[in-house]
């Protein structure tokens, strides 16, 4: 499509131009690679507390992309996040100790069947045309089964008092900054497949069915082979990073993967931070680290405060943070120049 | 198997009215109230509450009823406002999103300030046996209050010029509209009643057992499996729905296990998704 609308040029120009384009479209990312490279060293040094919440936001960054991917670009409710991650470790913690498969292979089998769950899942909502509305009903139910099924699944899960992983664990439990260096690349790498898509012949078809379906239907757009390519990418990234957090915390249960915990988390750093947008999800669970932090005495006021936060956010910053925020430095800069030069990453 | 029967019919009346509490609130413009299960949990704990001041049972049950209409009209007029001013699948998702802040709002202040918080109202008196089934008098009297409850809503959906003019406006805002009807007016008087029927829903449930502070997801999940199955917003639907799946609940609760129960009822609501979307007895 882009090619078709491009003028042509001669081929060095050209070549020169859409080196610049990609140049300008990984920037943010390679920002946010070198800030996450920096952090250890300049900030929290070797204290395991502060690495060990880091690790728990870039793993929440990393859920939130995939929901993003998932619902951002091609509005499809994926209440079963946590679910997905879920199918990821178990898969992965189940394989390798039942097994003599190595937690490489257990890790691979997990994000692969969070993927072919994930897109099931879509098919289905798809194949019946299940608006918004009940996407999220049967994701959730989805979710509340999947819960129920750990917990009833004694011998294979260990219910309530867990599963513990020992091969590979040791290292990755021990190491944090291994870890925190684990999971930034995870992070990274999500970053870039989700730019890649949103530049590529996907992110026109995912724009287009998200504005207006029936339009993106009628210029050509295979609305259900879109849709279930994003919930397929988007299921393995949180599947792959539900796996490796297994690992790296050496002991799940379902609480590690429960709705509340994972879902509810991942939908108000998502939205805090702009749906559909690249760097939302990591502003979002950035920020949110620090609201963990303050508000870890106490879980019923950090009920309280999710609640008041995704009231404010949905009444007052509809189109999330960053949104926002780039919104209003176009304006600041449009008075002095005439016409915005910042465009949110989203168009 | 009589017995489980019963109670699984007892359960199954209390999660009718539930569905109907938040079955009526979707029909009217296709918000689900994610917070019902809360208001219900707080009908329980104003109850209980004014019952630990030494006033009688039945007064405090006014209070509580009095307490979750109030909260419902307050979302109503406060939350939901900007809600209903959104079309379409908008409107959906951000009732949908308000309302789960406002359950986090409700759940997270009555955990923190009541964290043991609880209803249980004891009923006494012998068994009285039906069918051959001595069924304990709590639970009778949840079951007739359920029944009265349920008959004079189908009567004022069926018979009031009025419950005709809601059931009007469920069916067609802009008609309804056009001769004469003031959707604002009708959309408070059922948040009024949804908010009524969680409070007498919250005084049922803890006769038979105790309602505690944290039962609030559950009661949603349990609500909108009931009003999926029985049809978004039909009253009648949620009902049989409600005594079918409370039938299942118990029956599969005593011989199979609780968590296959709850992955059975879960299938069930997908399944209904899938199959008939419209539910049992749905438009």
């Amino acid at each position: 499509m882009r090619a078709t609308a491009e003028p042509a040029g001669s081929t060095p120009r050209r070549s020169a131009r859409v080196a610049g384009y990609a140049w300008r479209a990984l920037l943010p990312i390679a920002a946010v690679a070198a800030i996450l490279a920096v952090l250890p060293p300049l900030w929290f040094g070797d204290s395991p507390f502060t690495t060990s919440l880091a690790v728990k936001a870039l793993v929440f960054a990393s859920y939130g992309i995939g929901f993003n991917l998932i619902f951002g670009s091609t509005n499809q409710l994926f209440l079963c996040v946590g679910a997905l991650a879920g199918i990821g470790g178990y898969g992965a913690a189940i394989l390798s100790d039942r097994t003599s498969l190595s937690i490489w292979a257990g890790i691979a089998v997990g994000t692969a069947s969070a993927a072919i769950v994930g897109g099931l899942l879509s098919w289905i909502a798809v194949r019946r045309s299940l608006g918004v509305i009940f996407t999220g009903i049967v994701t959730l139910v989805f979710s509340l089964a999947f819960a129920n099924l750990l917990l009833g699944q004694r011998d294979l899960t260990g219910a309530e008092t867990g599963l513990v992983l020992t091969d590979g664990a040791v290292k990755l439990a021990d190491d944090r900054v291994a870890a925190y260096y684990l999971f930034a690349g995870v992070l990274v790498g999500c970053l870039i497949v989700f730019r890649v898509l949103q530049l590529s012949h996907i992110g026109w078809a995912f724009r287009g069915l998200r504005d207006d379906e029936v339009a993106a239907e009628l210029a050509g757009v295979d609305v259900a082979r879109y849709r279930i390519y994003a919930a397929t990418v988007g299921s393995a990234m949180i599947g792959l990073t539900g796996a490796l957090y297994a690992y790296s915390v050496g002991f799940i249960q379902p609480a590690t993967y429960a709705f509340d915990q994972v879902d509810v988390r991942v939908l108000v750093l998502t939205a805090f931070g702009g749906l559909g947008t690249l760097l939302g999800p990591v502003i979002g669970a950035a920020v949110f680290a620090f609201v963990d932090e303050e508000l870890s005495s106490s879980l019923e006021l950090r009920e309280l405060f999710y609640g008041i936060f995704v009231i404010s956010i949905f009444l007052f910053f509809r189109r999330g943070v960053v949104q926002t925020v780039v919104g209003l430095f176009n304006r600041a800069l449009a008075r002095g120049r005439g016409k915005p030069t910042l465009q949110p990453s989203r168009e | 198997m009589r017995a489980v029967v019963l109670d699984g019919i007892v359960l199954g009346l209390a999660l009718g009215l539930l569905g109907v509490g938040m079955t009526l609130v979707y029909g009217l413009g296709g918000v689900i109230n994610l917070a019902y299960g809360q208001i219900v949990v707080l009908g329980a704990i104003v109850t209980s509450l004014v019952m630990d001041e030494g006033v009688s049972t039945v007064l405090a049950a006014l209070v509580g009823v009095s307490a979750t209409v109030g909260v419902a009209v307050l979302l109503d007029l406060t939350l939901l406002r900007p809600v209903y001013r959104q079309h379409g699948e908008e409107r959906i998702l951000m009732g949908l999103l308000l309302t789960l802040g406002a359950a986090f709002v409700i759940g997270g202040l009555l955990t923190w300030r009541y964290p043991i918080g609880a209803l249980f109202v004891n009923v006494s008196g012998e068994p009285v046996s039906i069918v051959g089934v001595p069924l304990a008098r709590g639970s009778v009297w949840a079951s007739v209050i359920a029944l009265v409850v349920a008959a004079v809503l189908l009567l004022f959906f069926g018979v009031t010029t009025f419950g005709r003019g809601i059931r009007s406006v469920i069916q067609d805002e802009t008609g309804s509209r056009l001769v004469g009807i003031n959707p604002s007016l009708v959309r408070k008087v059922v948040f009024a009643l949804s908010g009524a029927l969680a409070g007498i829903v919250a005084i049922t449930y803890s006769m038979s057992a105790p309602l505690t502070v944290n039962a609030g997801f559950e009661l949603t999940t349990f609500a909108l499996i009931v009003t999926v199955v029985g049809g978004l917003g039909s009253v009648a639907g949620a009902f049989l729905a409600g005594v079918l799946l409370g039938i299942v609940n118990a029956v599969s609760a005593h011989y199979i296990g609780q968590y296959i129960t709850t992955i059975i009822l879960l299938g069930t609501a997908a399944l209904t998704l899938l199959v008939r979307p419209r539910g049992l007895l749905g438009r």
